[in-house]
């Protein structure tokens, strides 16, 4: 299977500050699913957003389908970003636009028509349970609502990767269950996906490949058993 | 239908744009004036040009009259004719001097008791050697006392004036635009920094910086427009009251001048062109500013 993701010695410093992640080194395999955990402040969002190029790194090389972002233009941005899906743990939500108009945003920004975004997003809303919030705006649902939204934005576009933060953090575990297993569903259809977590029920009941980071250095777990006690520890720490 | 659906920023919800457009409207005011101003100047200036600069006045004073008769006239003419750079000479019939001293004398003008000079105007060519000086040589066997009037020469600093301030009126409305760009930039800006978190949502889903400057630059337009237009609607009346002011003076003070079609289109084009500035000033800061970011 061929790596959509690759990081090389990777370090991050913010300013002139310490490096907040030190000589990551990992690769993702196409349609693989892995969990990443570590405690608070361990390095966990500045993964992320080196993953979903929010960030560019200080150091080491960074490569995202076969191609080193380091060196890529700036205007090459857009059409890797438009293969990756991203739930953020704040949500990103847009205000002032209906559930629906949040969540056919990327079909919009890559110019999808009209009639093909709306089949795709009511299609979708359904999917989540939000077929009668449609016309509801973010700032008058609840947390696991707006959660829902985040996630049907992210993977609206069929992304080939898709990265979420704390999916499950804001909605009960039935809800929690369903949304797990719509992104088991998208790795079975060949999105690779990386779940940030510190839900420890969650990653021993999925058994999947682990990235533990901590104090800015990850270390990767195969699968299996050893979950269990590295996120007892990571969670304990983070306590 | 795209430019009628809410932008993905909401833009239009913003504080800075709720000023804009009358931050612009007090800009295109001004900036309909100095254009009307402009104009008109212009009108007046060309027309001192054209209609008066080629020409020379001679004047047989009054008190000469009694010794000259209708013949020493035709035979001043006659030697007008005959000289070199005279494109043509005609005499000014006395009502018409009557008419033209009528701003400043009043009906007075027209009583057969004031003594009214005898006038020929003269048409030269510019170019050849012809001076005032030749043409009183010229006449002075003729008609004794004659004087020749050379218009160009206080004419010519007359224009220079009139020109001097067109470039001042220019300058005013130049000083407005930058005025206006600089204001679209200080706007667009904060719009960016409010709005900071929606265009990092945007790039995170793929938007390129097109589409984002897009919807700046479209807000910026119709702002641009709404801005024009009231403007507009504020300047008119003062037009209006200029070109009555204008019209109802006495005649040969200035040169005909109003506020003809040509200048209103004039003043009208100016919606457009400030609608077309905002936007193509935002799109540029805001492709700008986005380079800035990852």
């Amino acid at each position: 299977m061929a790596e959509v993701v690759r990081f090389e010695n990777v370090g991050l410093r913010y300013g002139l500050g310490p490096e907040v992640l030190q000589d990551i080194s990992f690769g993702l395999e196409a349609g693989s699913f892995h969990f990443l955990i570590g405690p608070s402040g361990a390095g966990k969002s500045s993964l992320l957003r080196l993953m979903y190029l929010a960030h560019r790194q200080t150091r080491g090389m960074i490569s995202l389908f076969g191609r080193d972002v380091s060196v890529l233009p700036r205007e090459q941005f857009p059409k890797i970003r438009r293969r990756i899906g991203v739930v953020f743990q704040d949500f990103r939500l847009l205000p002032h636009l209906s559930a629906f108009d949040n969540v056919a945003l990327p079909l919009r920004v890559a110019g999808v028509r009209e009639s093909e975004i709306r089949r795709h997003v009511e299609e979708l809303l359904v999917w989540v349970a939000l077929e009668n919030h449609m016309d509801v705006r973010p700032p008058t649902m609840s947390g696991g609502q707006q959660q829902r939204v985040a996630i049907a934005r992210a993977v609206i576009a069929r992304p080939k990767i898709l990265y979420a933060d704390e999916p499950t953090g804001n909605v009960d575990d039935r809800i929690a269950d369903r949304l797990m297993h719509l992104f088991e569903e998208l790795n079975r259809l060949g999105t690779t996906v990386v779940i940030a977590t510190h839900n420890e029920a969650i990653v021993q009941e999925f058994g999947r490949p682990v990235l533990k980071i901590d104090a800015g250095r990850l270390e990767i777990i195969p699968t299996g058993e050893a979950n269990l006690e590295s996120i007892t520890a990571a969670k304990k720490v983070s306590e | 239908m795209m430019l009628f659906r809410q932008s993905n920023l909401a833009l239009e919800k913003d504080d800075t744009n709720r000023f804009l457009p009358w931050l612009i409207a007090f800009m295109v005011l001004l900036a309909a004036l100095s254009v009307a101003g402009l104009l008109m100047l212009h009108q007046i200036s060309s027309s001192f040009e054209h209609g008066i600069k080629d020409t020379m006045t001679i004047q047989i004073p009054a008190a000469e009259n009694s010794r000259v008769d209708e013949n020493h006239v035709k035979k001043a003419l006659a030697a007008l004719k005959q000289a070199d750079g005279v494109l043509s000479s005609k005499r000014i019939a006395s009502t018409e001097i009557s008419e033209l001293l009528k701003p400043w004398l009043g009906e007075t003008a027209g009583s057969d008791g004031l003594p009214l000079p005898r006038i020929i105007d003269v048409e030269v060519d510019r170019s050849s050697d012809l001076s005032a000086e030749k043409l009183t040589d010229l006449l002075a066997p003729i008609i004794p006392g004659t004087t020749v009037d050379d218009h160009s020469v206080w004419l010519t600093s007359l224009v220079d004036t009139l020109r001097s301030t067109e470039l001042i009126a220019l300058a005013v409305v130049l000083l407005i635009t930058l005025a206006t760009i600089g204001t679209v930039i200080f706007t667009t800006r904060t719009g960016m920094g409010i709005h900071r978190r929606t265009i990092e949502v945007l790039h995170f889903v793929g938007a390129q910086d097109e589409f984002i400057a897009r919807q700046f630059a479209l807000r910026a337009f119709i702002v641009g427009l709404q801005g024009g237009f009231v403007g507009i609607l504020l300047a008119a009346p003062i037009l209006y009251l200029f070109d009555f002011v204008l019209k109802n003076l006495e005649d040969g003070l200035l040169p005909k001048a109003s506020l003809d079609v040509s200048i209103w289109i004039s003043v009208g084009a100016i919606i457009p062109v400030i609608a077309l500035i905002a936007m193509a000033t935002a799109r540029s800061t805001v492709l700008k500013s986005l380079k800035k970011m990852v």
